[in-house]
């Protein structure tokens, strides 16, 4: 199982489940030896600046819940730094105002105000964009707070088309809050899951010996991703403890 | 900003959340007068209100409070048409109820049992 983590940060390829040996892995993280303590964050020394930090995936419950040491201080999400998010929401209510158009948008986890500022260069267009209420966005932003008010200053704002989006969203964030607070499943845990499921074992599962065989490792290295598997409630132990199947509902 | 939620569910989930705000993504099985049955991971009855515009067989996303009979007070409710993927909208409803920090601020201790 090589490597083969790529440095990089690419929106749609983790490929859950796929059959390739990398486990589709893309995020530049922990695995690639960076101590990194930015989110979503190159493994290069880009990091400072701004114009290329990556958004975070979030949730509107982790803009509201990110955490400032003291006032003006960078926010952390998962303990990490982070001043670019992107999320979906609900327009709740919509105030046009002198200098910005505030918007209340609401994912089901929170509630919280998006300001688009108005550029007094291109009033046209942005006062032409309009959202019906109750439709679906995704912004991408900067945190803010200004007097103890949290908000997030967006940099676009567009219409979410297709619902699966939202979805989407949601377990992406999801996947990198995993990502960054539990680390990567280590790469042959990931690859006996694809081995597994593309494995004709059914409920009754496939013993260890078994994949050890096919897989050319060790059996205790299959025991071993067998146990974290089982304990991260995708496997289940069939008729005896080394006989593994997917736990598939 | 607010710390309130509505959190996704699906049917299995519903008896936990009595009295409480929730948010479901399922199908429309049947429309008679102002109340829907919604099928996510099982079926729903709702009640709708008044500008509802749901469509039969369309998925739809419907808001509302669960009453003690685990039929769903409609709020609001939104026609998602017909091609929203299931089984990704139960993914996120696992994922809420696995992940609840990412998901459902508790305030509302009131309703209590939560899993």
């Amino acid at each position: 199982m090589g490597d083969s983590y790529g440095g990089g940060y690419s929106r749609t390829s983790y490929n859950a489940g796929g059959g390739d040996d990398a486990g589709g892995f893309v995020y530049g993280g922990s695995q690639g030896g960076s101590q990194s303590a930015h989110y979503l964050t190159l493994p290069t020394s880009s990091r400072r600046a701004t114009a290329t930090t990556p958004c975070a995936p979030v949730t509107i419950k982790q803009v509201i819940e990110a955490e400032q040491a003291y006032p003006d201080a960078p926010f952390r999400i998962d303990g990490l730094e982070v001043t670019q998010v992107t999320f979906v929401g609900m327009v709740r209510a919509i105030s046009p105002q002198t200098t910005n158009v505030t918007f209340r948008l609401d994912d089901g986890t929170g509630i919280i105000e998006v300001k688009q500022w108005l550029d007094a260069d291109k009033q046209d267009d942005t006062s032409k964009q309009a959202f019906a209420l109750d439709s679906y966005v995704r912004v991408w932003g900067r945190l803010k707070s200004f007097n103890n008010k949290r908000h997030v200053g967006a940099h676009v704002i567009k219409p979410v088309a297709d619902y699966n989006e939202v979805q989407y969203h949601l377990l992406e964030a999801t996947y990198c809050h995993l990502f960054f607070t539990k680390g990567a499943p280590a790469a042959a845990t990931v690859a006996v899951y694809n081995w597994l499921s593309n494995s004709e074992g059914g409920n009754e599962g496939v013993h260890a010996n078994i994949i050890s065989q096919a897989m050319k490792i060790s059996i205790g290295e299959v025991l071993k991703c067998g146990e974290e598997l089982t304990s991260a409630g995708v496997t289940y132990t069939t008729v005896d403890d080394e006989t593994f199947a997917i736990l598939d509902y | 900003m607010e710390s309130i939620s509505t959190p996704r569910i699906s049917s299995q989930l519903i008896d936990s959340y009595v009295g409480q705000n929730v948010m479901v993504v399922g199908k429309v099985q049947q429309l008679r007068g102002d109340t829907a049955v919604i099928d996510a991971d099982g079926q729903i009855t709702a009640n709708l209100n008044r500008d509802a515009h749901l469509v039969n067989g369309n998925a739809a996303q419907i808001i509302g409070k669960v009453l003690p009979d685990l039929s769903i007070k409609v709020m609001s409710s939104v026609d998602l048409g017909n091609n929203v993927d299931f089984k990704v909208a139960q993914a996120v409803v696992d994922a809420t109820h696995q992940c609840r920090d990412l998901f459902v601020f508790d305030a509302d201790k009131g309703g209590m049992m939560m899993g």
